[in-house]
C-alpha cells in the first residue's frame, strides 16, 4: 500500500444550524480547511476555544456529514464512523451502565476476538492507563481524570489505524498528565498510527507531535503548520532541549495571536 | 453511615407503629359500636375470614387469577410499548405517524372502552386482558419515547467509532441508556394495571379478586368485601415491591443506586 498520506482534507468548510449547503445563516465553525496529515504522523492542533477544532475530529471521525470539500484516508473518502478511525471524547463518553473493564473490552469484542483475548487485552491496557484495581467500578464512580483515563484505554484497546484524541489529557492533573504523554507516545512508537490530537496546551503539542497545525479564530482555517523535527525520542531531557524551549515560545506567540483574534471578533 | 441505617430503622419502626395504631383504631371503632359492625367490620373478623379462606384455598385461586390478568395484560403492553417507544424516539416517520394517536389515547378513561371490548370480544380472560394491555401501554411507550429522544450522543459516537453496527446501537447502547425511563414507564403502569383488573372484574364477573369482592357485596358480606380490600392491598404491595427490587438490580450502575 502507498504510504503517503494518513488523512487528507480539502476545502473543508462546516455550519451548525444553517442551511445544506454549509454557508447559510447558522455558526460557521470551519471555512475552507485544508490539511494533509501524513501516514503515521502524530499531528497536534491548536487553536483558540471555539475555532472548530472538534468539529474538525467529528468531521475525520465521520460523526457529522461532511458539506463542502472532502476528507479521505487510506481507506477511500470518509462517509461513517468506523473502527479505523477511533476517538477519545472531550468528555469521555463512557457506557455508564457498563464497568471500566466491559467498557474497554466493548471495542474488542466488536472486532470479534474471543473472549478471554479481549479480556487479556483489556486489562493490559487499563494497567496501561493506571487504572488496574478498579475492572470493576462503573463510570459514575470515577473521578473525571480517572474516567478520562478509562476513555483513553477504550479507544487504544481497538488499535486504530486512525487515533482522533479531543483534549485528552484536560481532566488529568500535571503529573498523570505527564505520565500519559510519555506512555502515549511510546505506545505510538510501539504501534505506529496516524494520530490528530487536539490541545490547548502549547507544550504538550510540542512534546508529543511531529507536526502541530495553528488554527485561526472561527471561522477555523489552518492558519500555521510547523515541523517539531525534535525526533522520535521524548523524555525527560525533550523539556530542556533548546529547540523545545524556542518552539515552545514561538507556537505560544502565534496561538496567542488568535486568541486575541477570537476575543476582538466578539463572542 | 450506622447513625443512617440505625435512622432508617427507626423510621421504619416509626411506620409499623403507625400501620398497628391504626388497625387498633379499626378494630376499637366496631368493637365499641362506634360504627356499624356491617359498614365496619372489626378487623380481627376480617383477619379470621383471609385466614380461613386461605386455608380453603379460595384466596389463592382468587388472587392468582387477578395476579395473572394484570400480569399477562402488563407483560403483553410492555412486549409492544417498548418497542414502538424506541422506534418512535429513532425513526421520524414512526413518531409522525403515532405521536398524534398517542396524545388522545393517553388521556381518555381507558374504562369506557370496556362495553366495547364486551362487544368485540367476551366477558372472559380475553377481553380483561386487552382492557389492561390497553390502559398500561400509554404510559410505558410516552416514557421510552421521552427516554430514548433524550440520550445523548456520546455514548452512541462512542459505539460507532469502536465498530458497532447501526442495528447493534440499538440493542447495546440505546436500550440500557433508555432503562431508568423505560422502567419508570413500568413503574407507573404497573398499579395502572392492577387498578384495572380489579375493575374489570367487577365489572364483568367471574373469579378474581375483583370478582369475588362483587359477589360478597352482593351477599350482603361486608367481611367479605373488606377481606378482598386487604387482599388487593397485599397484592398490590408485593408486586409493585417487586418492581422495585427488579429497576434497582438491573441499574446497580446509575448513581441513584448509590446511596452516598
Ligand atoms: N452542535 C452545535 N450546534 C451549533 N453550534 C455548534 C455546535 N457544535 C459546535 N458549535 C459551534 O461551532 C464552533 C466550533 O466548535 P468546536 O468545534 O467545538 O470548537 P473547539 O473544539 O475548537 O473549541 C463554536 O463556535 C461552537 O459554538
Ligand atoms: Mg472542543
Amino acid at each position: 500500500m502507498t504510504a503517503d498520506f494518513g488523512i487528507k482534507i480539502e476545502g473543508v468548510s462546516h455550519a451548525y444550524g444553517g442551511g445544506q449547503s454549509g454557508l447559510a445563516s447558522g455558526t460557521l465553525a470551519l471555512k475552507q480547511t485544508d490539511l494533509l496529515i501524513g501516514h503515521h504522523e502524530f499531528h497536534a492542533l491548536l487553536g483558540p476555544s471555539g475555532c472548530g477544532k472538534s468539529t474538525l475530529l467529528y468531521l475525520i471521525g465521520g460523526f457529522i456529514p461532511v458539506q463542502t470539500g472532502s476528507i479521505s484516508t487510506q481507506k477511500g473518502p470518509v462517509t461513517a464512523p468506523g473502527p479505523d478511525r477511533s476517538i477519545v471524547f472531550q468528555n469521555f463518553a463512557l457506557f455508564p451502565w457498563k464497568t471500566v473493564l466491559e467498557n474497554v473490552m466493548y471495542g474488542l469484542q466488536k472486532k470479534g476476538l474471543p473472549e478471554a483475548e479481549c479480556r487479556e487485552i483489556a486489562q493490559a491496557h487499563i494497567k496501561l492507563v493506571q487504572l488496574g484495581g478498579f475492572e470493576q467500578a462503573y463510570p459514575s464512580q470515577l473521578s473525571g481524570g480517572m474516567q478520562q483515563r478509562a476513555a483513553i484505554a477504550r479507544t487504544l484497546a481497538v488499535d486504530p489505524d486512525i487515533l482522533l484524541m479531543d483534549e485528552p489529557f484536560g481532566a488529568l492533573d500535571a503529573q498523570t498528565r505527564r505520565v500519559m504523554q510519555e506512555e502515549l507516545r511510546m505506545i505510538w512508537k510501539k504501534r505506529p498510527k496516524t494520530v490528530v490530537f487536539v490541545t490547548h496546551d502549547v507544550h504538550e503539542a510540542v512534546f508529543l507531535a511531529d507536526r502541530i497545525s495553528i488554527m485561526s479564530a472561527r471561522p477555523g482555517r489552518i492558519e500555521h503548520q510547523i515541523d517539531t523535527g525534535l525526533g522520535p525520542e521524548r523524555d525527560e531531557s525533550t523539556l530542556t532541549d533548546r529547540r523545545f524551549v524556542e518552539l515552545g515560545e514561538q507556537i505560544w506567540r502565534l496561538v496567542r495571536e488568535q486568541a486575541v483574534l477570537a476575543s476582538r471578533g466578539g463572542l | 453511615m450506622s447513625t443512617l441505617s440505625a435512622l432508617l430503622k427507626r423510621e421504619g419502626l416509626m411506620q409499623a407503629l403507625v400501620l398497628a395504631g391504626l388497625a387498633l383504631v379499626w378494630e376499637a371503632s366496631s368493637r365499641a359500636g362506634w360504627v356499624h359492625p356491617f359498614l365496619l367490620p372489626p378487623l380481627s373478623d376480617v383477619l379470621v375470614r383471609l385466614f380461613t379462606d386461605m386455608q380453603s384455598g379460595a384466596v389463592f385461586v382468587d388472587l392468582g387469577l387477578t395476579l395473572y390478568r394484570a400480569l399477562t395484560g402488563f407483560v403483553i403492553a410492555a412486549v409492544l410499548a417498548v418497542p414502538l417507544g424506541i422506534l418512535m424516539a429513532r425513526k421520524r416517520g414512526v413518531q409522525w405517524f403515532f405521536d398524534p394517536l398517542i396524545s388522545i389515547g393517553f388521556p381518555m378513561p381507558k374504562i369506557a372502552f370496556v362495553p366495547i371490548f364486551i362487544l368485540w370480544f367476551d366477558i372472559y380472560d380475553t377481553s380483561k386482558v386487552i382492557m389492561i394491555t390497553f390502559s398500561c401501554f400509554f404510559p410505558i411507550v410516552t416514557a421510552t419515547y421521552s427516554g430514548t429522544s433524550h440520550i445523548d450522543k456520546w455514548p452512541l459516537w462512542s459505539a460507532r467509532s469502536l465498530g458497532a453496527s447501526e442495528n447493534q446501537l440499538l440493542r447495546e447502547i440505546i436500550l440500557p441508556l433508555a432503562a431508568p425511563s423505560i422502567l419508570t414507564g413500568l413503574q407507573i403502569a404497573l398499579p395502572v394495571g392492577m387498578i384495572t383488573t380489579i375493575v374489570t372484574e367487577m365489572l364483568m364477573g367471574g373469579s378474581g379478586v375483583g370478582g369475588a369482592m362483587i359477589a360478597a357485596g352482593r351477599f350482603a358480606d361486608s367481611v367479605g368485601v373488606f377481606a378482598g380490600i386487604m387482599e388487593i392491598a397485599i397484592l398490590g404491595m408485593v408486586v409493585i415491591r417487586a418492581l422495585d427490587r427488579l429497576r434497582a438490580r438491573l441499574l446497580v450502575w446509575h448513581p441513584e443506586n448509590r446511596a452516598h
